[in-house]
């Protein structure tokens, strides 16, 4: 029974607010630990020190984001040698996870350039020639990993639909004929730009090289996963360790945090200048 | 920004990217005064584009009824508003565009609709400007109430707020017919350009979460066939076809020839600054003051050229050429009383008479001994 509750308990403390102060540092320091914890809720992330990245509007690339809304975003980091997880966890008073026309979502991104050098790339998505590697997680995203059906009735619960063309028989379900219909009149999700919808994870893994290069990494393992907290959200994104990241070397990393409520979508958003990233000797 | 012309203002704006204009350019000519609002076009395009799921509340092509009806809700007056026009110099545009007025950190001056905006395609429909206090509006000249049917689709223009709003360049134009289109495999959704278009003619789809718009049927355009909100229009008031340059314009062009040659046709909002691309024969019985504020300084011309058509046999002859063809129609004639709508090389495509001969057919048919009826 102890090892039921002693989770618990730990994740009750953590979804609020880690009201045990955790130890703060200036940097990031990702720690060892034998499994990376997926979840926000996991009791390890309690050893995890925690850096609190103050957030700035992005104003220097257009469209901007003219007015300051999330201010800060606390992050703990532990790592296996192999892979790397991140614990954001920030305030955001309304939850944002729905579709549709002037409405955006929730969501959270980490940054770390492909590359360690002494001068990393701009902080604003990378370079030409310098890219950096993204992780983005966004909040439709869990609702629909979270089982979300994906119908026009769960945004707009009282739509009237009163034909699909390619709902109608003779086409039945589930066959080539119809599937290609259906895809018709999907051309996005026909060219495997499935931006909504269905998926296994709810973090997408990509590359940018300057504003407006963001591409998604083909064969990428997004994993990680967010929970609405009392006072907003807390999202895990786990991905492989940097490149030529290792106990005493040190890269980069940047955070950025899209608030739906405020509009915030693609370059409206609040992010951080690049912050060190370091790995813990294991013990 | 670059400095780009827009011959629509007759001076240099402001523009996001340089002048770049397509090896040719997509245009229409719409003459709102045969437009009986009866949707057949919006139909059309429904059926084919936007019949899936999240594309419910889409409408690329919709007719609305001025002055007041609207889709999304009060689009037009809203960027009016916000724009605070300026004057017209003759035909030169003093006041600032979109482009020109965008604030700090925004590509465009722009509005974007809220979800309710899309609920009511058209209201406002019913009712005609004026009051009608005094019995019967008809019976007093000029009427004091009118109304008009504005029939929209996406201008594919020249200068695209749509593109220039995009951060990622999702958006582009046709080098090969300037025809304006979302790279669906490159959108992120952001809705930047749903904000941007002044027309409001960029849809975000919640359920592909990229944005859509009218594609101009371009399957149809290569295939040299008109779109179908086009061909399917009963009131045969839209013609398709390429623009030129103003300087380049050709007189049998008939997209030309009703442009730039008799300057009847005109674009929607020029003070936005995009340089639409479908040109509209504004209303003959509308306060020319509305006419001006949505077609710009030529509507004065543009409907006394209209109303003198009887006299005008090439202009009464071309106006007969609208709808009688599916297929494109680069070039046209007249001769005596035939118009010929040819293709690029000059090929027949279409002869249509200028005066179609009245028939009368007797109510009784000898032939088949049997009574006529008028039902189709």
């Amino acid at each position: 029974m102890k090892s039921v509750i002693a989770p618990i308990v730990a994740a009750v403390v953590l979804l609020a607010g880690c009201q045990r102060a955790p130890t703060r540092t200036n940097e990031i320091v990702t720690i060892p630990t034998r499994n990376v914890p997926l979840i926000p809720t996991d009791p390890a992330w309690e050893g995890a020190p925690e850096h609190l990245a103050k957030l700035l509007p992005q104003d220097l690339v257009d469209p901007r984001l003219m007015k300051a809304s999330t201010a800060e975003v606390r992050v703990r980091s532990l790592n296996n040698g192999s892979d790397v997880a991140f614990r954001l966890e920030w305030v955001d008073p309304t939850q944002s996870d729905m579709p549709g026309p002037a409405r955006f979502l929730d969501g959270c991104g980490i940054q770390i350039p492909r590359t360690i050098e002494p001068n990393p790339p701009d902080p604003q998505m990378g370079e030409a020639g310098r890219p950096v590697e993204i992780s983005f997680w966004r909040a439709d995203w869990q609702a629909s990993v979270n089982g979300r059906k994906d119908t026009i009735r769960e945004i707009y619960p009282n739509a009237a639909v009163d034909h699909y063309p390619f709902e109608a028989k003779p086409l039945e379900p589930g066959s080539v004929a119809r599937k290609e219909m259906e895809t018709r009149y999907a051309p996005s999700q026909a060219v495997g730009n499935n931006r909504v919808g269905p998926r296994e994870s709810p973090v997408e893994e990509m590359v940018a090289e300057g504003p407006g290069t963001l591409s998604p990494v083909p064969g990428g393992k997004p994993r990680g996963a967010g929970v609405r907290t009392k006072e907003g959200w807390a999202v895990v994104i786990a991905r492989k360790v940097p490149e030529g990241l290792a106990p005493n070397k040190r890269t980069q990393i940047a955070f950025a945090v899209w608030e739906g409520a405020s509009q915030e979508s693609g370059s409206r958003k609040m992010r951080t200048g690049w912050i060190p990233l370091s790995m813990r000797v294991a013990k | 920004m670059a400095r780009v012309y827009n011959w629509q203002l007759g001076r240099e704006m402001s523009y996001w990217y340089p002048e770049s204009r397509p090896k040719r350019q997509f245009a229409a000519v719409f003459d709102t005064n045969k437009c009986i609002a009866c949707q057949t076009c919006t139909l059309a395009c429904k059926t084919t584009w936007t019949s899936g799921k999240g594309q419910e509340y889409m409408l690329w092509n919709n007719v609305e009824s001025k002055p007041y009806g609207s889709y999304p809700l009060a689009y037009d007056v809203k960027v009016l508003e916000m724009l605070n026009s300026g004057k017209w110099t003759g035909k030169v545009y003093e006041g600032q565009t979109i482009f020109e007025s965008a604030p700090a950190g925004e590509r465009v001056l722009g509005w974007r609709p809220e979800q309710q905006d899309y609920a009511y395609p058209n209201c406002g429909e019913d009712d005609c400007a004026g009051q009608v206090d005094h019995g019967a509006a008809m019976m007093a000249l000029p009427h004091m109430s009118w109304f008009f049917y504005l029939a929209r689709i996406c201008n594919h223009c020249t200068y695209p707020a749509c593109l220039s709003s995009c951060p990622r360049g999702s958006i582009y134009k046709r080098p090969e017919d300037g025809i304006v289109l979302v790279d669906q495999g490159r959108c992120r959704g952001y809705q930047e350009c749903v904000k941007g278009c002044p027309y409001k003619k960029v849809f975000f789809n919640p359920m592909a979460g990229t944005s859509e718009k009218c594609i101009a049927c371009y399957p149809k355009i290569e295939e040299g066939i008109q779109p179908q909100c086009f061909v399917s229009c009963i009131g045969k008031i839209r013609m398709a076809g390429w623009i030129s340059k103003q300087q380049d314009a050709k007189p049998d062009n008939p997209i030309d020839y009703l442009v730039h040659i008799k300057k009847i046709a005109l674009p929607l909002f020029p003070q936005y600054g995009l340089e639409p691309n479908v040109y509209y024969i504004p209303p003959i019985h509308v306060p020319l003051s509305f006419s001006r504020q949505l077609f710009g300084p030529g509507a004065d011309e543009a409907v006394k050229a209209y109303r003198n058509a009887i006299n005008d046999p090439d202009l009464a002859a071309l106006l007969c050429l609208f709808g009688s063809s599916e297929k494109m129609m680069p070039r046209w004639k007249r001769v005596g009383d035939d118009v010929f709508g040819m293709d690029d090389k000059g090929a027949t495509v279409v002869k249509v008479p200028r005066n179609e001969p009245v028939i009368v057919r007797a109510a009784y048919d000898k032939l088949y001994q049997i009574t006529r009826t008028n039902c189709p």
